[in-house]
């Protein structure tokens, strides 16, 4: 009988992993090298590498263009506001759910608010669209409720205004129930005695709610606040373009980075200046997340990252 | 003295559990129960439209409850080519997506979390790289489109999606706890590394491939962005994209004169695609999603 030697039959083993490091070179750090196509005048006959250099006119371009401040801060704003309001509702949440003592009600509760993470963007925006703007002339649900209270009706799909907090509503919808899963764990793992000295000292309930409760829920809320800090470059692609999809009169509110690359992609086919601010997004994106990986890791050792 | 303290200790902890209706539990009910009926209220008059007749839908607009009652869209989607090959491809895409993509993020993760010399450790950091720094869309693009020619390719669906590194973590840490002495022992009775994974690895942690298909598999079926990209024939536009299309040709229809748009029931229509979308999620849900909540909390906290 033979004896492997350790490195050879780790060599063996590793072959389980042969696909997957074929996908990351392929689908991740091929397009790596892809980004070249920044700095280039893309022709599509010549291909990436064939194609003329061009320098920074790309990013020339781009930031010369109207367009690049009000995306810019378009993504900021609506991640800070999404971020922001996603963890507010977790918490409450969680703190309210972690109160309810039925365990049906408590369980029923989770299952429902939980649901909408596992729903597809397109499915949100039709359900938007039934709220707010309803099928030809009538006014969707909204517009009838507020009809109904005899107040002015609003053309929601014509109006920017509200959609930054359309759009958080709908993120706190999405990922509200998803959040408080997480608080909740948080919360389990609190021990028991640490209310009880609360009760002794006669606490009430929502005392203890806010005086020991979510003090404690700070170091989860930090990691989380954290790391989207750190994805505060990376719009959420899917929602916001299944729902404004190309509707301008939404955009000066509503376009982001990534929905911004994505159209001028598709409709003007211009690649060169399209990779220029995805490269642009990708290196910021990059500082954001490293620097936030490292702050969390010094913050808390025990739920580090990576 | 000490002991009546305990005893009170104890009652007050008691009653922490079973005692009376604080204001504060009160207003956490109804805050609860205010957001489950926010979470519910759209799906509800989505379903309720879905069974309301056209004629009706366009008239008066969305009620909750469907009156008069219609099955006319359920018919049209259950007989017309188009919807049946679009519910086709969203299966194909979703089955042939989890299968593959668990299989691989499997290995990857078993020989990440075996910590083999010169090995794992590499490979965890090849890993990790893409989630910091990603090409983004552009590349993509032009590498499916031109140089793997993927154009209304299914596998243009499926492929980019294959290995989500969040999912890596949540597995390797699960691989992790499988404890050594099991695989040592198996190694003892001539159990090659191979056999060790498929034969006592995989088997053991059924619990974890379920998370991590489920994630994929809910994943696939909501596909649409890349589907967006890259499939342009309608005939092999899955569930979600051919949705999409139908919000964009109805707010164009909308700026029609209405007897153009009355020929299909387009309103009642887009409500049950939408209802036939979510239902294999809905059917799921109860049996999914406390291994859901596994992952999650796993992620969350150890990943």
């Amino acid at each position: 009988m033979t004896t492997r030697t350790p490195v050879r039959s780790s060599l063996w083993l590793g072959l389980l992993a042969v696909p997957a490091v074929a996908f990351f070179l392929v689908f991740s750090y091929a397009p790596m090298a892809g980004l070249v196509v920044a700095f280039k005048e893309f022709d599509i006959s010549e291909g990436i590498f064939g194609s003329p250099w061009n320098g920074l006119d790309n990013f020339r371009y781009f930031f010369a263009s109207g367009d690049a401040q009000r995306i810019l801060v378009n993504t900021i704003v609506l991640n800070v506001l999404f971020l922001a309001a996603t963890l507010a509702a977790g918490v409450t949440l969680a703190i309210m759910l972690n109160e309810i003592r039925g365990r049906f009600f408590k369980r029923a509760a989770q299952s429902t608010i939980f649901f909408p993470y596992f729903v597809s963007p397109v499915v949100i925006a039709i359900m938007l669209q039934v709220l707010l703007s309803g099928p030809a002339g009538s006014g969707g649900v909204v517009n009838d409720a507020l009809a109904g209270f005899g107040l002015p009706t609003v053309s929601w799909y014509t109006e920017p205004g509200p959609w930054p907090w359309i759009l958080t509503f709908v993120k706190v919808w999405q990922m509200g129930g998803y959040m408080s899963v997480i608080f909740l764990a948080a919360i389990t793992s609190i021990p028991e005695d640490v209310y009880e000295a609360g009760q002794i000292d006669g606490a009430s309930r929502a005392q203890m709610a806010l005086r020991i409760t979510l003090p404690l829920l700070k170091p989860t809320a930090a990691v989380l606040l954290v790391l989207g800090v750190g994805r505060i470059f990376y719009g959420d692609f899917g929602t916001i373009y299944a729902i404004v999809g190309d509707n301008g009169t939404l955009f000066p509110t509503t376009d982001v980075i990534d929905t911004y690359v994505f159209r001028s992609l598709r409709q003007i086919g211009d690649f060169g200046t399209t990779a220029a601010i995805g490269l642009f997004q990708s290196v910021v994106g990059f500082v954001l997340v490293s620097t936030a990986v490292l702050i969390q890791r010094r913050y808390s050792k025990e739920t580090s990252l990576l | 003295m000490t002991s009546s303290l305990a005893k009170a200790a104890g009652r007050t902890a008691a009653k922490r559990r079973s005692g009376g209706w604080e204001p504060f539990t009160v207003v956490s009910v109804i805050g609860v129960a205010l957001f489950m009926l926010v979470c519910l209220i759209p799906f509800w008059v989505i379903l309720s439209g879905s069974f309301t007749d056209e004629q009706t839908l366009a008239g008066k607009g969305y009620s909750f409850i469907p009156q008069p009652f219609s099955t006319a869209a359920y018919k049209l989607i259950f007989t017309g080519p188009t919807l049946v090959s679009a519910y086709v491809a969203s299966i194909v895409i979703t089955v042939a997506g989890t299968v593959l993509a668990l299989s691989i993020t499997s290995g990857l993760s078993w020989v990440i979390a075996r910590r083999l010399p010169y090995v794992s450790r590499p490979l965890a950091i090849f890993a990790y790289i893409p989630m910091l720094f990603a090409g983004g869309l552009v590349p993509l693009y032009l590498l499916v489109t031109q140089y793997l020619k993927l154009q209304n390719s299914y596998l243009a669906v499926i492929l980019p999606l294959l290995v989500a590194p969040f999912l890596v973590f949540i597995q390797v840490s699960a691989f992790r706890q499988l404890p050594e002495e099991i695989l040592d022992s198996a190694r003892v009775d001539g159990a090659g590394e191979m056999q060790i994974f498929f034969r006592i690895g995989l088997p053991l942690s059924k619990p974890i491939l379920a998370v991590v298909g489920l994630f994929y598999a809910v994943h696939y079926w909501n596909e649409w962005f890349t589907a967006l990209l890259f499939i342009s024939d309608v005939h092999k536009y899955p569930l979600p994209l051919l949705l999409q299309n139908l919000i964009s040709n109805v707010s164009f229809s909308q700026m029609l004169p209405t007897a153009a748009a009355q020929s299909t029931p387009v309103y009642q229509l887009r409500l049950a695609l939408t209802v036939v979308t979510i239902g294999p999620i809905l059917l799921a849900y109860p049996f999914a999603q406390r291994y859901f909540v596994k992952g999650i909390t796993l992620g969350a906290t150890k990943g």
